[in-house]
């Protein structure tokens, strides 16, 4: 079986995927306490259903300028690992299933552009969503220097 | 932080049983009173009164009325003395405690009034410590013989007990008239005649003298005696053997075994008296956990130094076994303070009996709680952030969950609803707390079609119920008021003391919530401050000083010297850099800064400039694991109540990076 739920939500133009396996749950986003000295994609600490997790600013994160914020903000709170940290998107979107074999190594231009933070595309009903590396986006090599 | 309990909750049960209490006790000073006016003791009035005191001082401290634990306290404690001292009460000290017991009614009073209770009448806990003294050691009865002692009046065994612990021998005669002693003037005329200039005679009882079939063979006295003259000289005047003069043994003092017990309702033994104990204020026990803190870091920095002579070939053996022996017992000193900081759970759960009875009370419920916390014990500054959860959940157990009594009837359920509030530690240093009740249970479609999404299971029926505001209710009740405020009890549980809670229910059968919270938690006293929009605390501890920045005087930086946007300011005769926070920190440029906080480090004192100063507190510092948000400086995060993590400063370690950058 290779169809699985992924939680989609867009950050700019783009429409993103994760496997609904890796996300525990989304909340609205308010504001986060800005930790000084953190790496700048960060926007600072939340407290998350009792929980004290990162939360990463996706916009910030692939590069694309700032946006009055909406209220269609969320946290997409997901795990890695031992981890839980949150991502905010600009919006997020329904649950999808896609089937395994759609995803594709992205094109060029695509990888250049999110600078390696997507690791596949793969288009459903005529929208391409891009799977998100969140490893990558988490900065997963910070934890292990 | 954490809403304190508040203390109108636990007020009106207070009332009620208090006033219970101080009735019970007059009751039973009325008693001891008859006792000494008739000379016979009323040792179980005694216990009685100690019990009803012994409570009342309980009930007291928990709502925190100290005038009333100060006299109850004075009072049991001359009621140990007067145990103790196998006697009872006294006149004076009986009056004593009947002015004391009076004293703690009018302050009951002015509590139920809504009034502050007035301190203790002066002189009084004084007289009550002297009264001690004066306490009769008489009470306990001397035996003489089962018929006897059933004989003698309250007024006569009194004088004989007197006498007896006066040091006065107490004497049994036996004298059998005769006719050979009429003969000789012995009659028992003479006889009392002659005992009156030997002694006091306290009784005097005929009785007849039966043979072995039952026949009456004639008469004889026996006479109770206090004197100090020779047994002889007694044989001597009632003209018999020595034999028929008997010593009474003087009273035994009252075995201490009757130490009074009070029993709490989950059967425990409180001992009143048990193991001696201290009571501490609680920022005591946190200046020795901050002093062995400082400990521990000194020691790391003794092995840091051995390691670096290892470093250089030194034979460091020696100094690595003293050290580790100084590791280990450096954990056993922790472990001694963290006991010394454990209070029995049984104490810190014993307000929600009072509360119960309050609430029962102002509702049409039914229902009374259980306890079982065994010898659970927990952290008191853990105890008391945990206790307004549980009063919530309590709250909302009467209010929602139990059916009035006409419905639990109708539905073939005990007419008594039950609450049940269970603790016990488990795995991971955790004590696990349930609160379960017997009543309706949630119906989670209910919750579902009020929340506007799915309640499939327990999980998403308490991410609903902690939503902020959700109320299954419609009308605001008098106790719950509008919102159950689970969203409380899971920011008590989970946020701030890193707990966690869970529900499970079952319509029709009742509702179970369990919180897990550590035993101990790191609460640190913090000063809160602005720097830009942001608001930090740093612990109290690390601060020298804090000052006001002068308007003029902050000498310019020097060339060479730390780098910008250090400055010097002359203190005290000694030139601080002053080190803007706000620039630090990349906040501000730091021209807001209006105050000053100063750390020490390796004797070399930094102030830090920040904006303004918030307030003092003591907050439950958490540690930020991720290593996305690790900075340097960043010592962990807390909740200053507003459900937003503040970042807690380490000011030394951010002082250290300007030196050395400054290098």
């Amino acid at each position: 079986m290779t169809v699985a739920l992924h939680v989609t939500f867009r950050v700019g133009n783009a429409s993103y995927a994760l496997p609904a396996s890796d996300v525990l749950h989304l909340e609205s986003y308010d504001e986060a306490t800005h930790v000084p000295g953190a790496p700048a994609y960060v926007a600072g600490i939340v407290q998350v259903r009792g929980r004290l997790i990162p939360v990463v600013d996706l916009r910030v994160r692939f590069g694309l300028p700032p946006v009055e914020p909406t209220i269609d903000r969320r946290v997409v709170v997901v795990q890695l690992g031992s981890r839980v940290a949150g991502l905010i998107v600009d919006s997020a979107r329904e649950v999808v299933k896609i089937d395994h074999a759609a995803f594709e190594k992205p094109p060029e231009i695509i990888a250049r552009e999110t600078a390696g933070f997507v690791k596949a595309v793969a288009m459903i009903a005529r929208r391409m969503y891009l799977l998100v590396d969140v490893p990558r986006v988490l900065g997963e090599e910070l934890s292990h220097g | 932080m954490t809403d304190r309990v508040d203390l109108r909750e636990f007020i009106g049960g207070f009332v009620v049983e208090a006033a219970e209490l101080v009735t019970a006790a007059n009751a039973s000073l009325i008693d001891i009173e008859a006792g000494i006016a008739e000379g016979v003791p009323r040792p179980r009035a005694g216990r009685d009164l100690f019990r009803a005191l012994h409570t009342i001082k309980g009930l007291a401290g928990m709502v925190g009325v100290e005038s009333i634990v100060e006299i109850a306290h004075a009072l049991e404690t001359l009621l140990r003395a007067a145990e103790r001292s196998g006697g009872e009460l006294g006149r004076v000290a009986a009056e004593l405690a009947l002015q004391g017991v009076q004293a703690i009614a009018e302050r009951v009073r002015a509590v139920s009034e809504g009034g502050a209770p007035a301190p203790v009448p002066a002189g009084m806990l004084e007289a009550i410590a002297a009264a001690e003294t004066t306490i009769d050691v008489v009470a306990a009865a001397p035996s003489i013989s089962p018929e006897l002692d059933a004989r003698l009046s309250p007024s006569e065994r009194r004088q004989l007990s007197i006498a007896l612990v006066a040091g006065t021998p107490g004497w049994l005669l036996s004298f059998v008239p005769s006719e050979a002693n009429a003969a000789r003037g012995v009659t028992i005329g003479a006889v009392r005649a002659q005992l009156a200039t030997l002694g006091e005679i306290v009784k005097l009882v005929p009785r007849t003298v039966t043979g072995a079939a039952g026949a009456q063979l004639g008469i004889a006295f026996d006479i109770v005696l206090v004197s100090a003259a020779p047994r002889e000289a007694l044989a001597e005047a009632i003209a018999g053997p020595v034999e028929r003069v008997i010593a009474i043994p003087p009273p035994r003092p009252v075995p201490a075994a009757v130490e009074p017990e009070v029993r709490d309702a989950g059967g425990e033994v409180i001992s009143p008296i048990g193991r001696p104990v201290v009571r501490v204020e609680l920022g005591r026990l946190d200046e020795l956990q901050d002093q062995l803190s400082l400990l521990i870091v000194s020691r790391f920095r003794l092995e840091r130094e051995i390691a670096a002579h290892a470093e250089r070939g030194h034979d460091v053996r020696g100094l690595r076994q003293a050290v580790d022996l100084q590791g280990r017992q450096l954990r056993d000193l922790r472990r001694a303070i963290l006991r010394a900081r454990m209070v029995r759970a049984s104490e810190v759960l014993e307000p929600l009996s009072l509360l119960i009875r309050s609430l029962a009370r102002s509702s049409d419920k039914a229902v009374r709680l259980e306890l079982e916390t065994r010898d659970a014990e927990l952290d008191k500054a853990v105890a008391d952030r945990l206790l307004p959860a549980l009063v919530h959940l309590v709250r909302n157990a009467v209010d929602h969950a139990i059916e009035p009594v006409a419905e639990r009837i109708a539905r073939g359920k005990p007419r008594l609803g039950t609450i049940r509030v269970a603790c016990r530690e488990i795995a991971g240093n955790q004590l696990e707390l349930v609160i379960s009740d017997d009543g309706r249970g949630i119906d989670r479609a209910e919750v579902a079609r009020r929340a506007a999404r799915p309640v499939d299971d327990d999980v998403a029926l308490l991410e609903v119920l902690c939503g902020a505001g959700f109320s299954t209710r419609d009308v605001a009740t008098r106790t719950s008021g509008r919102g159950l405020g689970m969203d409380i009890v899971r920011r008590i549980a989970v946020s701030e003391l890193g707990g966690d809670l869970r529900v499970a229910s079952t319509p029709g059968a009742g509702t179970a919530f369990t919180l897990c919270v550590p035993l101990t938690i790191a609460i640190v006293e913090v000063f809160a401050f602005a720097c830009g929009r942001q608001s930090f605390v740093v612990p109290v501890a690390a601060i020298e000083e804090i000052f006001e920045l002068p308007d003029a005087g902050v000498i310019p930086p020097r060339t060479g010297g730390l780098r910008a946007p250090a400055s010097l300011l002359e203190r005290r005769g000694h030139a601080i850099p002053v080190v803007s926070l706000g620039a630090e920190l990349a906040i501000d440029d730091g021209t807001a800064a209006r105050k000053a906080l100063v750390i020490r480090r390796n004797g070399e004192a930094i102030a830090f400039s920040v904006d303004r100063m918030l307030g003092r507190q003591e907050v439950v510092v958490r540690t930020i694991g991720d290593p996305l948000v690790t900075a340097p400086g960043i010592a962990g995060a807390t909740d200053l109540g507003d459900g937003r993590p503040t970042l807690v400063l380490d000011l030394a370690e951010l002082g250290r990076a300007v030196r050395e950058r400054a290098l």
